[in-house]
């Protein structure tokens, strides 16, 4: 280092407050749904009423010569803009618009351009639809051998090599299979002192981000610019030139802020149908949909997974076998991924020699799931810590004992083979042991008021192998931005990357600007998603500025200055242009190495870059009349690495659990026929500010991890993992019953009190 | 959402001239929090919204009657009434329904005299007013009248009012001596619709129940006042045995209906053990002085 740094370290570890937090408060934040283009025509969507059928006709005649109504397109128009209406980011299976099919209530037939939104809304119940019913299925077991055939033939989209082997499939609705093989369960069931199989059920759920999706197209003179709440802007671009056959540069995607994006505003959503519409109509185009028309869009997958383990007479894990069924909905989104992804943790953060996973991403005729925060991993925990707490109960173990004789140790394989490295399993498990003081004696309550306490872990790979790209340049006058296409939704990227900057150039965090993704302005980053940003796009910011200050350096030294010189940059460009001019550009990228699981085996030695530990400890108390539980004390704690913002990261930790909180506690989509009947915040419950436990602590386990920059990883879903086992296992420790389906609603713990006090 | 005509009279005789008999998109707007969102969704699609905010000030006051009851203006808004001192001197139980009574900024614009002419069944103030004995005064195109609480609904969000008629006032009786309480239950989020709300009001004179009234909403098509409760409550003394008697009888008469909240075994279940409880708290809140 020559140049002055004008404040030497100090910006890692500091809780800088949000950057954007002044701006937000005072209602002066960009977001893609303020933005009106001159010109502009509101779209309003015709859906699906049939959870499958085959189009026989559609009418828009009414709706096309009501006043105002500029343009009714079906899927048929769409052809005339792109010939293979087919988008997707695992499967090239969801059309533009309904196209010979449709395959849930909601599904996109039909849109109405209007410069009034509301007369395109009234347009809209003027369109009609003729359907020839085709037996449906709506249940993600029952899918697999249904004579119901959601898509006729496996279209993946050959982005991930993973997944080739699927192409052409006929007559099934299994979209993904992944399987892992490792040693011998079999043998060791038949052989094992003690043999214990559970199924367990989750539910249909939603983000329901505030801010509901929007998309914006404008067209221009032979390029795009699309104007999108999204949390993949770079993969928009990617998508949008492939649908077009365009190259990349003729297509713009600009994300200011997202009110919340959760995974529901991941890889293409509503940005294909309104690119379309633009260029069909050649004006700007703009689609905001409401609440209700999020839940026909993207959810959280349902789940089955059964669950078998050998354990001997030592209480170790010897073998363990999990089925697992993720409910995919109509059309495929991330959900393959998310069955592999994390379908190969599915026996959980246990040392166990003996592993058999199937785990199958299933199409059926629900609204389409993908990825919401945890990718499938909360599903997966929910299952194998109820299973590890049953086994612990039966033994006669300590729930916590018994994991800490199983946990992995540092450096022991996971059942893909890969070994365990920098994840603290031990260390949050004793963390949630210390604060939720387990040793000590708990007070059980008394009369119809009555005391529980549990606990659970889990665990996460990161998604691999996945690139980011990032900017620093310095100014003239020594400030400088940040170009990244990091997408700031609400988890503070914005001031985590800022740091990381401020860290290496030694200024203050406060000063650097953080340029948000405009894909014409910032480099490439494969998506906010999976709690990757701060490795991934952290890593490449922190190379960026490094780059940026080896230069300032070497021009320094071209200046004849000597080592250690108190200039700053400005000072610098002064001397070598003669007035404040120029600039640093520094460029850094980021790409973990990573191999893919073997196709027969799902074996590798490498399938993440790091691992993510989350764990949560509650205490209940149960209403024994009503079923009605209140959840006293609420624990998290997570190994993150070298947390970059404490604060950041607690409100992370508390975020994610109250959000996985409602999906335990009573959020669930609802269906008749397929019609999700329940779709709007009167009807579909999230938990608000009273249904915030009494205490919440956020404990972060002292870490490093030293493959990460400055030594930190990724949490944002790190929150979500514990939280539902660990409060099922708190009311089966209040009142002795075991609830094996999600949501735990008061009545289905009403239900399962009576049951037992009948069978007693 | 299509277009429609919004109308601002400056009297009562006006507003009531600006209603049709004969076209159920002509609606009054008070505080417009249930319209709203009934508009949003697109149920409710009006030709004419009648806005009352023009005779707000005749018909918002709230005063304590000098017999010991309360007069309160169907224009008053929720927090008003919250906030009175008459109210919680005269029925505490009002002011403490208000707590848990959907959110600060719904109260701050929500209207008594829409809150209960809407005839949804979760609302949370009509069994209340019904286990204190109130009345609503009606003015409509064929003059005045008066129908009991418990009275008003018909069915699930339907009443006896017809659509030339608009709520004025609500009359609560003398208090003295009457001791009440409100219980709801939410089986999801704590601010979600209520699964059953159970109101009761007590007279106990030398012990034993002389006069009572229980009623109960959200787990029933309509509020429903449930007599063979109070049959069993008929000069027994006010003890917990007493209270799970009547406790049965609610649950046997009560005839709750499925929805998302709980399936209508599970809100009988309720019923029996917040009827209960509520006539517990009733006796421990005490009687109104």
């Amino acid at each position: 280092m020559t140049g002055m740094r004008p404040m030497p370290g100090g910006q890692i570890g500091r809780s800088v407050p949000r950057l954007e937090g002044r701006q937000k408060v005072t209602g002066r934040a960009d977001y893609t749904h303020n933005l009106v283009l001159p010109g502009m025509l509101h779209v309003k969507i015709f859906r699906s009423t049939m959870p499958h059928g085959r189009i026989r006709s559609i009418d828009t005649s009414a709706a096309a010569e009501m006043e105002g109504v500029y343009r009714v397109v079906t899927g048929q128009d769409i052809r005339q803009i792109v010939p293979e209406p087919y988008y997707g980011p695992a499967f090239h299976d969801q059309p533009v618009l309904a196209l010979d099919k449709v395959r849930y209530v909601g599904e996109p037939v039909a849109a109405v351009l209007a410069a009034d939104p509301y007369v395109a809304a009234d347009a809209v119940q003027l369109i009609s639809a003729d359907y020839e019913e085709l037996e449906p299925v709506f249940d993600e077991v029952e899918a697999v051998d249904s004579s119901a055939i959601v898509h006729d033939v496996l279209k993946p989209a050959g982005t991930f090599p993973d997944l080739k082997h699927l192409h052409g499939r006929q007559n099934t609705n299994v979209a993904l299979d992944y399987r892992l093989r490792r040693g011998d369960v079999e043998a060791e069931f038949a052989a094992a002192d003690h043999v214990f199989e559970h199924e367990f059920h989750t539910q249909q759920t939603m983000h329901t981000p505030l801010e509901p999706m929007v998309s914006l197209a404008e067209p221009s003179d032979g390029s795009l610019t699309i104007y999108t709440a999204s949390q993949s802007p770079s993969f928009v671009r990617i998508e949008i030139a492939r649908l077009l056959g365009w190259p990349e540069n003729r297509v713009r995607v600009k994300v200011p802020h997202l009110g919340g994006g959760f995974g529901a505003k991941l890889y293409i959503k509503l940005e294909a149908l309104v690119a379309c519409l633009a260029l069909m109509v050649r004006r700007p185009v703009g689609l905001a949909l409401t609440m209700e028309e999020q839940f026909y869009t993207i959810t959280k997958h349902a789940s089955t997974f059964r669950i078998k383990s050998a354990v001997n007479k030592d209480g170790r894990i010897t073998a363990r076998r999990c089925e697992v069924f993720y409910n995919g909905g109509a059309y495929a989104d991330i959900g393959p991924r998310v069955a592999q992804k994390s379908g190969f943790t599915s026996p959980g953060p246990y040392d166990i020699e003996n592993v058999s996973i199937d785990s199958y991403e299933v199409y059926t005729n629900r609204p389409p799931a993908g990825a919401l925060r945890g990718f499938g991993i909360p599903q997966l925990v929910w299952a194998y810590e109820s299973h590890t707490d049953l086994i612990a109960r039966e033994l006669k173990i300590d729930p916590i004992e018994f994991r800490r004789k199983n946990l992995i140790r540092e450096g022991r394989p996971q059942a893909t083979g890969t070994p365990l490295r920098h994840a603290a399993l031990l260390g949050v498990l004793d963390t949630l042991a210390n604060h939720m003081e387990w040793s000590k004696p708990f007070e059980r309550g008394s009369g119809t008021l009555r005391r529980g306490r549990g606990i659970a872990i889990g665990f996460k790979a990161s998604i691999a192998p996945t690139t980011s790209v990032a900017i620093v340049n310095v100014y003239g006058d020594g400030s400088s931005s940040l170009y990244i296409s990091t997408v700031d939704m609400g988890q503070g990227s914005d001031t985590a990357m800022a740091q990381i900057v401020a860290e290496t150039l030694g200024i203050a965090a406060e000063s650097v600007k953080v340029i948000h993704p405009d894909t014409d302005v910032t480099p490439y980053d494969m998506a906010t998603l999976g709690s990757r940003s701060t490795f991934h796009m952290g890593h490449a910011v922190k190379r960026a500025a490094e780059h940026a200050r080896g230069q300032l350096d070497e021009l320094a030294r071209s200046l004849g200055l000597p080592e250690g010189t108190n200039y700053g940059p400005r000072e610098l460009f002064r001397q070598k242009y003669g007035m404040q001019a120029g600039n640093v550009v520094g460029v850094g990228s980021f790409i973990p190495e990573y191999k893919s699981p073997h196709p027969e085996t799902g074996l590798t030695d490498n399938v993440t870059p790091f691992w993510m530990i989350g764990g949560t400890g509650v205490e209940v108390e149960v209403d024994t009349e009503t079923g009605l539980v209140r959840i006293l004390r609420l624990v998290n704690a997570a190994d993150l690495g070298r947390p970059l913002n404490p604060k950041i990261v607690e409100t992370q930790l508390s975020g994610a659990a109250l959000m996985q909180l409602g999906f335990t506690m009573f959020e669930e989509m609802e269906f008749d026929n397929g019609q999700v009947s329940n779709a709007s915040f009167a009807d579909y419950k999230i938990p608000g500010i009273h249904d915030v436990p009494w205490t919440i602590e956020n404990h972060i386990v002292e870490t490093e991890q030293p493959t990460g920059p400055f030594g930190a990883k990724g949490v944002g879903e790190s929150g979500t993992f514990g939280v539902s086992p660990a409060i099922a296992s708190a009311i089966h420790d209040a009142v002795g019953v075991r609830l094996t389906k999600l949501p735990l609603s008061a009545e289905a713990v009403f239900n399962a009190i009576h049951a037992s006090a009948y069978k007693d | 959402m299509r277009g429609f005509e919004l109308v601002h009279p400056g009297s009562l005789r006006e507003a009531i001239a600006m209603l049709d008999a004969d076209d159920p998109s002509v609606r009054p707007w008070s505080g417009g929090t249930a319209l709203m969102l009934m508009m949003k969704t697109g149920v409710f699609q009006p030709s004419r919204l009648v806005c009352l905010a023009g005779i707000e000030n005749s018909y918002a006051a709230i005063a304590a009657t000098p017999e010991g009851g309360l007069r309160i203006g169907a224009m008053a808004s929720l927090t008003s009434i919250e906030l009175s001192p008459d109210v919680f001197r005269v029925a505490p139980v009002i002011a403490r329904t208000m707590k848990r009574l959907s959110n600060v900024r719904v109260r701050n614009v929500a209207r008594i005299g829409g809150n209960v002419a809407h005839g949804d069944p979760h609302m949370d103030l009509p069994p209340v007013l019904a286990a204190l004995g109130a009345e609503i005064a009606v003015s409509g195109s064929q003059g005045q009248r008066r129908i009991a609480m418990e009275n008003l609904f018909s069915g699930y969000y339907e009443t006896v009012l017809n659509s030339r008629e608009l709520i004025t006032e609500v009359i609560v009786p003398p208090q003295r001596g009457w001791s009440s309480a409100y219980l709801k239950c939410t089986t999801r989020s704590a601010d979600d619709w209520p699964a059953l709300g159970v109101a009761v009001s007590l007279m106990v004179e030398n012990g034993k129940i002389a006069q009572s009234r229980v009623a109960i909403a959200a787990a029933t098509e309509k509020l429903t006042r449930l007599h063979s409760a109070e049959a069993a409550l008929a000069n027994a003394g006010a003890d917990d045995t007493t209270f799970a008697r009547a406790a049965d009888a609610a649950a046997s008469e009560a005839v709750t209906v499925d929805d998302s909240r709980g399936s209508a075994g599970y809100k009988t279940a309720l019923v029996r053990v917040y009827t209960r409880r509520a006539l517990q708290q009733a006796m421990a809140h005490g009687a109104v002085q």
